[in-house]
């Protein structure tokens, strides 16, 4: 039989809890949090800007958004440790001008209380208490789908960036996940989530043709998830998105991997386009 | 490892469960170590391999790797004793979740099982498990995990337990403050959460204490408030590897019968002592009787860890007894018939070791007479002292099934 090696004393107890709050990389998800912080829910956001600045003449938008369900296992710890030097590294390595990046996270709408989280566009490291504020889901939906459709639907209609209004260059996007989007945006889903009204269900395949013209995406499958390597889903990304469907090995990679992708001098510019989204 | 494995001491503890428990963890990807009885009294010892030492008591034996902790509903979360161990290491509160239905225990439980233990030696560790447990049979509204987060009922719990006892020197604001606070630094999931744990990966199921302590196996009265055998695990797994811990020789905390025990024996002890409730730390020959009575009692085991290889070569009187002089066999009554086991507590006060004898291959010996292979062999407290056997070297003529075991 063992024994009680550790000091029982109330006041210590009460102490340490104090000093540790806080100190967990999800902080605010293992505090018990069960709905999304309010700087991350995406109800009743407008417009979430990448704006140029004097400092940041030339920004270029930079989203991370990835799967917080259960089948993801450990992955979303260790990005939420990885992707915090994702800045610095873009930053030294040149390639893209102004960095601005912003993190959210994806659950699933059918069952999850919070299915989608969205940050800001920082270019410090404000994103980082972000990244610490997202709600680990740990649930998720049956039927290897989670709702990263209604992830680019947030991004596709209510995302603004000076780079494509000022200079017609596309930011990128990196979903980060090991499951199949949902085939359409439900409405009722977008209501409850985003609070948009919106009136007839949007299929998968268009919401993201709309994206693409706002953003480069990505789809990168850490092979340490649970489907991880799993055939049918890669082929659904493959099929949406062609070689723009990444596979990660190592997750400690995750930045490099991101890096390796995001080049202004590389993005195709595209037509004018009308960026006159409105909440409708 | 693909399986989920319980991990479970066949003896009175101590056997090593943290010391496998780690190395199973360092052996492939773990999705989390779960605790599935007793409380903050367990005491399982790891050394990592560049020497750093935890002795874990509600953190699971993984947690120096990097592996999540889940406190099953089974488990009597003591929040005063987590908040120092976690802070021993480093506050690694993001790697554990704790089920809300779990039962609390106070500092009222403990200071009742510390007046208990003075008028009447138990050998119990001090921390007020049993009292929790005993608490919580008589009355519905116990204390649970889940009620820090509603600080009312909190309180209207608490100030039940303090009038049950009676202990006026305890102040309940502060025990209420720090109850809450721990409420706010964990994560609280419900009955789920296992459920999906299992479903995500390959998990490993820690046991606390050791099957000759099990509250209706083991010696009555001089047990613990806590199902030691598989039985909780079955409850929240369909399916698992059952892996059996035993020790080289065998070794008591605390009061009750040792058939074995043999104070002559040299055999030093990093990190088991004299403890002030449970008294001290005894040893003796591998009693093989007893744990062929524990692997019965558990339905039978998979495979076996043996630890402390090591040992017999420091102590040449070491040996194994294969019988006593009263009986060869201790035999297994109908399941939670205190009485009988109150018989074989009073049968183990008289018997006395008959046959003693010291084998070449103890890890051998010890598998063949247990019937179960060997598929651990455990040299030190570090996972580099440990050695996998795949296939187990000992196969078993026969090992009885429970009959929620699926073959």
């Amino acid at each position: 039989m063992g024994s009680g090696r550790w000091s029982t004393d109330v006041y210590t107890a009460a102490e340490h809890y104090r000093a540790a709050t806080g100190q967990s990389a999800f902080a605010y998800s293992d505090s018990g949090a069960r709905t999304a912080h309010p700087d991350l829910d995406p109800r009743g956001v407008f417009m979430r800007e990448c704006r140029d600045s004097d400092e940041h003449p030339e920004s270029t938008p930079i989203v991370v958004m990835f799967d917080v369900t259960g089948s993801m296992r450990h992955v979303p710890r260790v990005l939420q440790a990885r992707l915090p030097q994702l800045l610095g590294l873009l930053t030294r390595q040149g390639k893209v001008t102004d960095p601005q990046i912003m993190f959210g996270a994806i659950g699933d709408a059918t069952c999850d209380r919070v299915p989608l989280q969205v940050g800001q566009f920082e270019s410090d490291n404000r994103m980082d208490e972000d990244l610490s504020k997202i709600v680990l889901e740990g649930g998720g939906g049956g039927g290897r789908r989670e709702s990263y459709e209604l992830a680019m639907y947030f991004l596709a209609r209510h995302v603004i960036t000076d780079s494509m209004v000022e200079r017609q260059r596309k930011g990128f996007l990196f979903l980060i996940g090991d499951e199949m989007p949902y085939e359409q945006v439900d409405p009722r889903e977008v209501g409850t989530v985003i609070g948009d009204d919106l009136r007839q269900a949007i299929p998968t395949r268009e919401i993201l043709a709309e994206l693409r013209r706002k953003f480069e995406v990505f789809f990168i499958l850490p092979t340490a998830a649970s489907y991880g390597g799993d055939r049918q889903i890669l082929r659904t990304w493959r099929d949406l998105l062609g070689q723009n469907v990444l596979e990660l090995d190592d997750l400690d990679d995750v930045c490099e991997t991101i890096a390796r992708q995001v080049t202004t001098d590389s993005v195709p510019k595209t037509p004018q386009l009308s960026l006159t989204t409105r909440r409708l | 490892m693909t399986e989920h494995v319980a991990v479970v001491d066949l003896g009175y503890g101590d056997a090593g469960k943290g010391t496998v428990v780690d190395a199973l963890c360092g052996r492939g990807a773990v999705r989390a170590v779960l605790r599935f009885n007793g409380g903050a009294q367990a005491a399982h010892n790891v050394v990592t391999d560049d020497g750093r030492h935890h002795t874990f008591s509600q953190f699971g034996s993984g947690t120096l790797r990097g592996v999540p902790t889940h406190l099953t509903r089974f488990m009597i979360v003591d929040p005063l004793a987590l908040a120092a161990e976690a802070a021993a290491l480093g506050n690694p509160f993001d790697l554990l979740t704790v089920d809300g239905d779990a039962l609390l225990a106070t500092p009222w439980h403990r200071a009742a099982n510390h007046l208990r233990e003075r008028s009447d030696r138990h050998g119990s560790c001090g921390m007020g498990v049993g009292e929790t447990v005993a608490y919580a049979l008589s009355t519905p509204e116990a204390p649970r995990v889940a009620d820090v987060r509603s600080p009312a009922r909190l309180r209207r719990r608490l100030t039940m337990v303090r009038d049950a006892y009676g202990f006026r020197d305890i102040p309940l604001d502060d025990v209420v403050d720090a109850f809450t606070a721990f409420g706010r630094t964990v994560r609280i999931v419900d009955d789920r959460y296992t459920g999906r744990l299992l479903a995500d990966g390959p998990c490993v199921f820690e046991g606390a204490q050791g099957v000759l302590l099990d509250e209706w196996r083991g010696w009555h009265p001089h047990t613990t408030w806590s199902t030691t055998t598989f039985d909780n695990v079955a409850e929240l797994c369909p399916s698992f590897r059952r892996l059996g811990v035993v020790r080289t020789y065998t070794t008591r905390h605390g009061a009750g019968p040792f058939v074995t025990e043999d104070p002559g024996l040299d055999l030093p002890e990093a990190h088991n002592g004299h403890g002030e409730w449970q008294g001290a730390f005894r040893a003796g020959h591998f009693d093989a009787v007893a744990h062929r009575y524990a692997v019965e009692v558990c339905g039978g085991v998979d495979e076996l860890a043996v630890t402390h290889l090591d040992a017999p070569l420091r102590e040449p009187a070491l040996r194994i007894c294969t019988s006593y002089r009263e009986t060869g066999r201790i035999v297994p009554g109908a399941h939670r018939d205190l009485e009988h086991q109150a018989t074989l507590t009073a049968l183990l006060h008289r018997a006395t070791p008959a046959e003693l004898h010291r084998p070449d291959d103890w890890a051998g010996a010890i598998g063949a007479l247990l019937r179960v292979p060997v598929t651990l062999e455990s040299y030190g407290p570090r996972a580099a002292d440990k050695r996998f056997v795949p296939a187990g070297v000992h196969r078993p003529t026969q090992i009885r099934r429970a009959v929620y075991c699926p073959v």
